[in-house]
């Protein structure tokens, strides 16, 4: 029996659907995760994964099969994120020279020194093992930074895919990553980083 | 010292990212440099330390089942049908009295043709100046977004010093142009190094220059067709964002510093072109 035109569609797009729950269904922990390092907040992360699969469902059909789903939606994801409320505002927070140099630590030209052996490794290692202080580490990681390592060291994402999420070179994104380690070690190490992500 | 390896290795190692050439160079290097080794380490138990501390909120019990419910009803018949309903209900029950008025139905489709093809027009003018806000608008960002990172870094320029002769040379081979980099800067402001950064999947030069306590990124990229940046000055996020262009080079500052300090620092940057 040949299905008339329009149920022949429905079909095509109930099956589509059904396609892309089978894929996006299994990420929500990961959306939902990374949407609450963003936006630091239980409703917003909600609602940012929420919007998100509603996009994405919307988009499915521009979806390529043989590409990477988990990059496609994780860019949906931080593009939604971007242009909401708590993206627009923690993009207004980035921490400025100003904000370092209230407490004396640091002027302009006076960079850090490379932030690595300034201590034992032993010492390192044990710190490197805490996970509260890792948390709380990351907490104080600049938005572009926490995306990054967000995305390749909580996601598993290569350089490759995180370039298409971010929308930038892979160049910028080695770089980024090798700050945002940076940072990290350096708040690990016990400097004085003053400055609050504020969602 | 100098074939310890860099931080862009260690990361690359521990994030499998080395093709198998790398891999092996770089584990005969560990074998025998046990301060490489201990690096590679301490980078490798920060990124399973990051991997397990990133996995923090979980996903609250109900909301798969909302997730899914809202999937659902997204992809229900109703969704389908109540639009092809809406379509085809006028052709089916069409009343008499529309039909006497058919005439002036033709009246406004014969209308709203004459208006289309004024506002095709007019749009086509519209979509080159959307397009061109776009192209400005993604620029703006990138610039801040380079700058941000910059700046949130803190870290140390890839060329340190406040030397223009030290400056400009370094970014030979590294970008295909040249630039001049202006003197007799005023007391306040001074060249604190550079960066080779990249816009718009292009290599450009990012000058880092502090005013007071304010700091300047000015990046200078080839001019290249349809690359032209449309705006003397620009606020973006509290940050000003200053561009003039050469024949061969587009300029673009950004810095949260006072306007007119900005705006002299580029008018010693474009006279410094022409010299």
């Amino acid at each position: 029996m040949t299905l008339l035109p329009w149920r022949h569609t429905g079909k095509e797009t109930s099956g589509r659907s059904s396609l892309f729950e089978d894929l996006a269904l299994p990420l929500l922990p990961a959306l939902y995760n990374v949407a609450y390092w963003l936006t630091r907040n239980a409703t917003d992360a909600e609602d940012l994964v929420q919007e998100t699969l509603l996009k994405s469902l919307r988009g499915f059909e521009g979806f390529e099969a043989d590409s990477n789903f988990k990059a496609w939606i994780f860019r949906i994801l931080r593009n939604t994120y971007l242009t909401s409320r708590s993206g627009l505002a923690a993009r207004r927070t980035v921490a400025l020279e100003e904000e370092l140099d209230e407490g004396g630590k640091l002027g302009p030209g006076a960079y850090p020194e490379a932030a690595i052996d300034r201590e034992t490794p032993e010492l390192n290692l044990i710190r490197l093992a805490d996970r509260a202080t890792l948390q709380s580490a990351m907490e104080k990681l600049p938005p572009p930074l926490l995306e990054i390592v967000l995305l390749c060291d909580v996601e598993e994402l290569k350089y490759k895919e995180i370039a298409s999420i971010l929308e930038v070179p892979i160049g910028t994104v080695m770089s980024r990553l090798a700050r945002a380690r940076a940072h990290l070690r350096k708040s690990l190490e016990g400097n004085t980083f003053t400055r609050e992500f504020h969602a | 010292m100098s074939d310890h390896l860099s931080s862009a290795t260690w990361n690359a190692l521990v994030d499998g990212e080395l093709i198998a050439e790398e891999l092996a160079s770089v584990t005969e290097h560990l074998h025998s440099c046990p301060g490489c080794t201990s690096h590679a380490l301490e980078q490798s138990l920060l990124k399973t330390g990051t991997a397990r501390a990133g996995q923090r909120y979980a996903l609250p019990d109900d909301m798969r089942q909302r997730m899914e419910h809202l999937l659902a009803v997204q992809d229900s018949p109703s969704h389908v049908t109540e639009g092809s309903e809406a379509a085809i209900r006028p052709a089916v029950q069409r009343p008499a009295s529309i039909r006497r008025t058919e005439w002036l139905g033709w009246a406004m489709a014969a209308m709203v043709l004459v208006l289309g093809a004024g506002l095709t027009f007019v749009r086509r003018n519209d979509s080159r100046v959307h397009a061109a806000g776009v192209e400005r608008a993604a620029l703006v960002t990138e610039v801040s977004d380079q700058h941000f990172a910059t700046l949130a870094a803190n870290l140390p320029p890839q060329v340190l010093s406040s030397d223009r002769h030290t400056v400009k040379p370094w970014f030979q081979g590294k970008i295909p142009f040249s630039f001049n980099l202006p003197e007799g800067l005023s007391e306040d402001t001074k060249l604190e190094g550079a960066n080779l950064a990249y816009l718009h999947n292009r290599p450009v030069a990012q000058l880092l220059y502090s005013i007071g306590k304010h700091r300047v990124s000015v990046f200078v990229e080839e001019k290249t067709a349809g690359s032209g940046l449309g705006f003397p000055m620009e606020e973006h996020l509290g940050f000003r964002l200053v561009t003039f262009h050469t024949n061969e080079l587009n300029v673009v500052a950004i810095s949260d510093v006072a306007p007119g300090k900005l705006t002299e620092l580029m008018n010693l940057f474009e006279r410094a072109q022409v010299d």
